[in-house]
């Protein structure tokens, strides 16, 4: 199958997890990317009908430039609808059915081409005790968290503070070493969602600030910018791909995406895009033509405090090889 | 006072009446499309006038014709148009030569044009005698300028010549995606034919869809498949709204002469719902207090029986949800793998609920023991029992537990059993579960010694439409390799027969109307050469119908052989 380069989002989790919460924030506030949404059902959707420019059969186009459609027609049908228009899009996200397993439907996605950004997985921190221990759906809530590259822990409000400690036990136990992040009512900024767009077109804006940090308010009252932090990291000169993997995978609990370009020693001519999200990262052959600062220049986001820049700086420096002492910031709190 | 006479009278030979107080008469008489009269010849000749044709059915078999109790007629209006390549005995494929032989066949009666796509359905190296896949390099000498697909006999891959390569894109670059199979040639990158899963997923999803034009003047030829085998009732068991109407514009044109049971998905309720109520506005699950009027009653041949929900997949594919797990691992190699159910229970809770709620009948698909377990609950948390009559058809029923039977009981569930399942897949139900769970299979004795109505299908196209084999399994329940899966559940021909017929019927609220040959009842019918419940059971599959009447009308008639 050719290859499209228009990345998919998986966002898996069981029933009422809020995983549509989260597809509403990101439809309304899209930062002008245009994304393609395609969900189960459109009536659990509630699109702002002020947002909604015309309707035909399994498909809502919004002014916005993004596109939701129902996947009733079936997963191939509409996956082939969508990457034949791919040149009208930036993102694909998909809202997986609260029993699929997200790496299947990444699997599938890849089998049309569709380069997988991130699998994100949105736990129901008040019900997930409750799901895993379910004789019916245990097994699959179990195999969504262990197949996520980041988990989403939801409704964080709803559980007591004396609870959190061991919901957080819980899920070590459940999904061993997948990197998580907490929040309420899905709110979380874009760029942790849709990483492939962190930090715009790189690496002339590397230093501004990145969109949706610090400007949104957020229902729960709470400021993204509050909670998160991003640091631009810069290195002269070309860099091993050893070196490169263990700075990638050595990175602190609290950093969930990363973007940027790398020069590899052993290609120095041929540019990388690098990501990161959580703990799936990729490098990729920049696109011709992009503007190179001769050496590798990333932008990573995370929780506030998960890691100084200068730490991360000299991680990166060196090699990956001092990353043993990273502040416990963990996944951090709401 | 007028007295109706017999337009049309059989008698000389056996006729199954299919009525256990009275399971066979010497004559029946029929008029205006019903039976008149069934009974001793010289009672239902009185019945004779000026113009009664009187057929001597020179010791042949008279019954009623066969009712399919689940299956997929939508499926008939695409396969009449591809090649069957299955292996013997559901096609006629035992090596590579057979399939470039019946590919040449087809296309000598079906002349293509340039570019056109050959479809080929059941293939599966399994049946090869060759010891290999077929490649590429088999079939282009044949097919330099059409593009090829065999479809896998499991529906989730399929083999391309160099021309379906070319069109959808497909080369030595392409990676392996993952979760899928780009099959090489030795020693090199090129693709041999062979491409499975998440590799043939997207071609699948764009190839070009038959015209409704196409499908309509499919018709004849896709009731023939019924036909033929003496079926005069198909089921169209899991619609989608394009198929309905599909479906009921052939009704519209007169298309139909055999009776089409449709089973709308419940996931094109909403769909259906904006279509057919355009003033209703309700929640995604919520129906129109008079959505149940539209059930129960047929038009141009075409009726709704009820909603079609599903819980689960097949149990050989390993994607049914049983309670405990397999003993040979899941599809992709999981350990302690007991399949998963396709929906959450909730969302099954409140479907069940809104139908039970509308008085709609439910036909739900559940295969495993844990999906079966889920409907149950669901149906107790709705208040459905047996008192309300609502006859909830359990499909597939096949990897019950002995318990559930009870719940079936308590709950007015019908199973419609799958038991040429014992043939195809036996053996390998007995790999995964072990012999006590796949003995279990489709139970039909222990069922009905419970009392509960019990039919028997095919699931055409998951295997052919054949009366005769499901009788035979029903009453054999040999594996391919010779094994009898449960001797406990093997039943009598007779009543491998009822579940064809008046079982099928009840099922669909039409056991006053069809599945006995009694007064008053429609003339559906079928002539065949030999006495099921009379033959050795060896010799039940080789039974051929002679000739298949509808309402009392010949729909089809065998051949006469030199």
């Amino acid at each position: 199958m050719r290859a499209t380069t228009l990345p998919f989002t998986v966002i898996g989790g069981y029933l009422g997890a809020g995983k549509t919460t989260l597809l509403n924030h990101l439809l309304t506030d899209v930062g002008g990317l245009r994304i393609a949404v395609l969900v189960n059902d459109f009536g659990s959707l509630n699109i702002d009908a002020a947002l909604v420019r015309s309707h035909a059969g399994d498909t809502i186009e919004l002014a916005n430039g993004c596109l939701c459609c129902s996947l009733v027609s079936g997963f191939a049908e509409v996956l082939s609808r969508v990457k034949a228009r791919a040149a009208e899009f930036d993102h694909v996200v998909i809202e997986a059915s609260g029993v699929a397993e997200p790496l299947r439907v990444a699997q599938m996605a890849q089998g049309f081409g569709f380069p997988i950004d991130a699998l994100l997985v949105v736990v129901d921190g008040e019900r997930i005790e409750r799901q895993e221990a379910d004789k019916y759906v245990g097994d699959v809530v179990r195999r969504q968290l262990r197949q996520a590259d980041l988990l989403l822990v939801n409704k964080l409000d709803l559980v007591d503070e004396g609870r959190r400690g061991a919901l957080r036990d819980g899920l070590n136990t459940l999904a061993p070493g997948v990197p998580r992040l907490e929040m309420v009512r899905g709110q979380v900024p874009l760029p942790l969602l849709l990483g492939r767009h962190l930090g715009g077109a790189l690496p002339s804006v590397l230093s501004d600030a990145l969109p949706g940090i610090g400007a949104d308010p957020g229902e729960a009252g709470q400021h993204h910018g509050e909670r998160f932090e991003t640091w631009t990291l810069r290195l002269e000169g070309p860099l091993r791909r050893s070196a490169l993997e263990r700075f990638a995978t050595g990175l602190p609990a609290g950093i969930h995406r990363a973007k940027g370009f790398v020069v590899l020693a052993e290609a120095p001519d041929h540019p990388q895009l690098f990501q990161l999200v959580g703990n799936r990262w990729s490098l990729e052959p920049a696109e011709p033509g992009t503007a190179l600062v001769g050496g590798t220049a990333l932008v990573m986001i995370g929780h506030r405090g998960a890691a100084t820049k200068e730490a991360l700086q000299a991680f990166l420096s060196d090699g990956g090889r001092a990353g043993a002492t990273w502040p416990s910031a963990g996944v951090g709190g709401c | 006072m007028t007295t109706t006479r017999a337009s049309l009278i059989f008698r000389g030979g056996t006729i199954l009446t299919m009525v256990d107080a009275m399971p066979r008469v010497e004559a029946v008489a029929i008029a205006d499309g019903r039976i008149l009269a069934a009974g001793d010849e010289a009672g239902v000749m009185a019945t004779a006038g000026e113009g009664t044709d009187v057929i001597d059915l020179g010791g042949r078999t008279l019954m009623p014709s066969f009712i399919d109790a689940h299956g997929h007629f939508a499926n008939a209006t695409q396969i009449v148009k591809w090649v069957n390549v299955s292996g013997v005995p559901a096609g006629p494929v035992t090596c590579i030569a057979d399939i470039l032989r019946v590919l040449g066949v087809h296309v000598a009666a079906h002349p293509v044009m340039a570019g056109e796509w050959i479809i080929g359905y059941g293939y599966d190296v399994t049946n090869l005698s060759d010891g290999r896949q077929i490649s590429r390099d088999d079939l282009d000498p044949l097919f330099p300028d059409n593009p090829v697909m065999l479809i896998h006999s499991s529906n989730h891959g399929a083999v391309l010549n160099s021309a379906a390569f070319a069109a959808v894109g497909i080369d030595a670059s392409t990676p392996d995606p993952a979760g899928g199979l780009i099959l090489r040639k030795a020693g090199s990158s090129d693709p041999e034919g062979l491409i499975m899963e998440t590799a043939f997923l997207p071609i699948f999803g764009a190839m070009p869809q038959p015209t409704e034009e196409e499908l309509l003047a499919t018709f004849d030829a896709a009731q023939q498949i019924y036909a033929r085998a003496g079926v005069t009732t198909i089921q169209e068991g899991a619609t989608n709204a394009k198929d309905l109407r599909l479906i009921r514009k052939g009704g519209e044109q007169g298309r139909l002469y055999l009776d089409v049971v449709c089973l709308p998905l419940v996931l094109e309720v909403p769909k259906l719902v904006k279509e057919y109520f355009p003033d209703f506005h309700g929640g995604p699950m919520d129906l129109p207090d008079t959505a149940a009027e539209s059930f129960g009653t047929y038009r141009n041949r075409v009726k709704l029986a009820g909603i079609k929900c599903l819980i689960d997949g097949s149990p050989q594919g390993k994607t049914a949800f049983w309670s405990q797990p397999l003993l040979t691992g899941g599809p992709n190699g999981e350990p302690d793998w007991r399949g998963q159910p396709l929906f959450p229970p909730e969302l099954i809770h409140q479907i069940v609920k809104e139908l039970a709620a509308k008085n709609i009948p439910i036909f739900c698909h559940c295969n495993g023991d844990a999906a079966i377990d889920m409907m149950i609950d669901a149906a107790r948390a709705a208040g459905i029992t047996a008192e309300q009559d609502r006859r909830t058809v359990i499909i597939h029923s096949q990897f019950m537990r002995p318990d559930q039977l009870e719940a079936y009981v308590e709950l007015g569930f019908t199973p419609s059993f799958f038991t040429v399942h014992a043939f195809f897949w036996g053996d390998v139900h007995v790999e995964n579960l072990g012999r006590e769970r796949a003995y279990f299979l489709s139970p039909m004795a222990s069922a009905i010694a419970k009392g509960l109505h019990c039919s028997n299908h095919n699931d055409f196209s998951v295997t052919p439409v054949e009366p005769m084999r499901m009788v035979v399994t029903a009453v054999e329940r040999i594996s391919r390799k010779g094994e009898v899966i449960g001797p406990a559940e093997r039943i009598s021909p007779w009543q491998a027969l009822k579940a064809l017929t008046i079982e099928a019927a009840w099922q669909i609220r039409e056991e006053g109307e069809k599945g006995t040959i009694e007064a008053g009842k429609l003339a559906d019918l079928v002539l065949l050469d030999a006495d099921p419940t009379a033959v050795p059971t060896a010799g039940i599959l080789d039974i051929a119908v002679v000739e298949t009447f509808k309402e009392g009308k010949s729909v089809y008639r065998a051949p006469v052989s030199a």
